[in-house]
C-alpha cells in the first residue's frame, strides 16, 4: 500500500506499524517451521468470502475457499487436512454447524474451528457443533492473527 | 499541485463519510488490505458488496410483495444484508437493517415498509458517495492511506 508523502499522523503511525508487526510475527513464526498455517475457508458470501481470504493472505496463510459446508465436508472426506477452519453459520445446501458437526465426527479432532456469523445466536449453535470458538462478523485483522499464533505455536509444539 | 488536491480531495470526502457517520472502522480494515499486489482491493471489495446488496434488497422487496407478514422470511432476508453491511463497514445502512428487524420482531408491516424504503435511501446515498470517493482516488492515484480519517 502507497502512502500520502504528507507526514502521517500518529494514527497512521500505529497502523503502519501494527501493520510491520502483524506480517513479522506471523511469517516469522511459521517460517520456524517452513510451513505457513492451512486454513480453510467456507463462507457463501462472495464479498465476506473475498475479505477473510485476503486477511489470511495477508498474514501469510496458505487458504483455500469453499462456499458451502457440503464442500468443505467433501475436501476431509477426500483426505485433505487443515489447521484451522472457518465456517459461516447460514449457507445453503450445508449449514456451518452441520458441516462442523460431521467434521468432528469423521474423526478431525486436531484442526481448530472456528464459527463465523454475524448472528448472535450462531455461538451456542457452533459451539454444540465442536466449534473450538466463536467470532462475531466482521471479523478483525487482529482476531485472526492471534488465532493463527496459537495454530503456529501448536504445530511447532507437534513438530 | 493538481495530483495533490486530488489527494486532498479523496481525503476529504473519505472524512466526510466517517463524519456522518456512513462508514465505520470496518473500512479502513478493508483498505488496510490494499497493496501492490491488490491495488484495487477496497474498490473490489465495494463493487461486490453493491452487486450482492443490491440482489438482497430486490429479494427482500419481493418478499414483502409476494409473501405480506411473512416476517420470518423478510428478517431472515434482511439478516443477510446486515452482515454484508458490517463487512464492508457500511455503518447506516447496518443500523437501518437492524432498525427493520426490530420492526419485523414487533411483527409492524407498516413499519417494516417504512424502514425498508429508509434502507434504499441509504443504500442510494452510500453508492453515489462512495462512487465519488473512487473517481477522485482513481484521478489522484495512490497516496490515501488505511487510517481513520484525523479529528475522529
Amino acid at each position: 500500500m502507497q502512502h500520502s508523502k504528507r507526514q502521517p499522523s500518529t494514527k497512521k503511525r500505529k497502523i503502519r506499524v501494527h501493520h510491520h508487526h502483524l506480517k513479522s510475527s506471523i511469517f516469522m513464526a511459521s517460517r520456524n517451521q517452513g510451513s505457513a498455517p492451512r486454513a480453510l475457508v467456507v463462507e457463501d458470501i462472495k464479498v465476506d468470502r473475498l475479505i477473510l481470504m485476503h486477511m489470511l493472505h495477508k498474514l501469510n496463510c496458505e487458504a483455500i475457499a469453499v462456499e458451502n459446508g457440503k464442500e468443505a465436508v467433501d475436501l476431509f472426506l477426500e483426505g485433505k487436512t487443515f489447521d484451522i477452519v472457518f465456517s459461516d453459520k447460514d449457507m445453503p445446501i450445508m449449514s456451518g454447524p452441520e458441516a462442523v458437526a460431521k467434521i468432528r465426527a469423521m474423526g478431525a479432532t486436531e484442526v481448530k474451528i472456528v464459527g463465523v456469523s454475524a448472528d448472535f445466536g450462531g455461538k451456542e449453535a457452533f459451539m454444540q457443533a465442536g466449534a473450538d470458538v466463536f467470532v462475531p462478523k466482521p471479523v478483525k485483522l487482529e482476531t485472526l492473527q492471534s488465532m493463527l499464533e496459537v495454530v503456529i505455536s501448536k504445530k511447532n509444539m507437534s513438530g | 499541485m493538481e495530483y495533490s488536491n486530488l489527494q486532498r480531495q479523496a481525503a476529504s470526502l473519505k472524512k466526510s463519510l466517517f463524519d456522518q457517520g456512513y462508514l465505520d472502522e470496518q473500512f479502513c480494515q478493508i483498505e488496510y488490505l490494499q497493496d501492490e499486489a491488490s491495488p484495487n482491493f477496497t474498490e473490489e471489495v465495494v463493487s461486490l458488496f453493491f452487486e450482492n446488496s443490491t440482489r438482497l434488497m430486490t429479494n427482500i422487496e419481493q418478499a414483502m410483495e409476494k409473501n405480506p407478514r411473512d416476517f420470518s422470511r423478510w428478517d431472515v432476508n434482511m439478516q443477510q444484508l446486515k452482515g454484508s453491511c458490517s463487512s464492508i463497514g457500511a455503518s447506516r445502512m447496518k443500523n437501518e437493517c437492524t432498525s427493520f428487524r426490530n420492526i419485523c420482531g414487533d411483527e409492524n408491516a407498516e413499519g417494516c415498509m417504512r424502514s425498508f424504503q429508509n434502507l434504499k435511501r441509504e443504500h442510494g446515498v452510500l453508492r453515489q458517495k462512495l462512487e465519488s470517493y473512487f473517481q477522485v482516488l482513481r484521478q489522484a492515484g495512490p497516496a490515501v492511506t488505511a487510517a481513520r480519517p484525523r479529528g475522529m
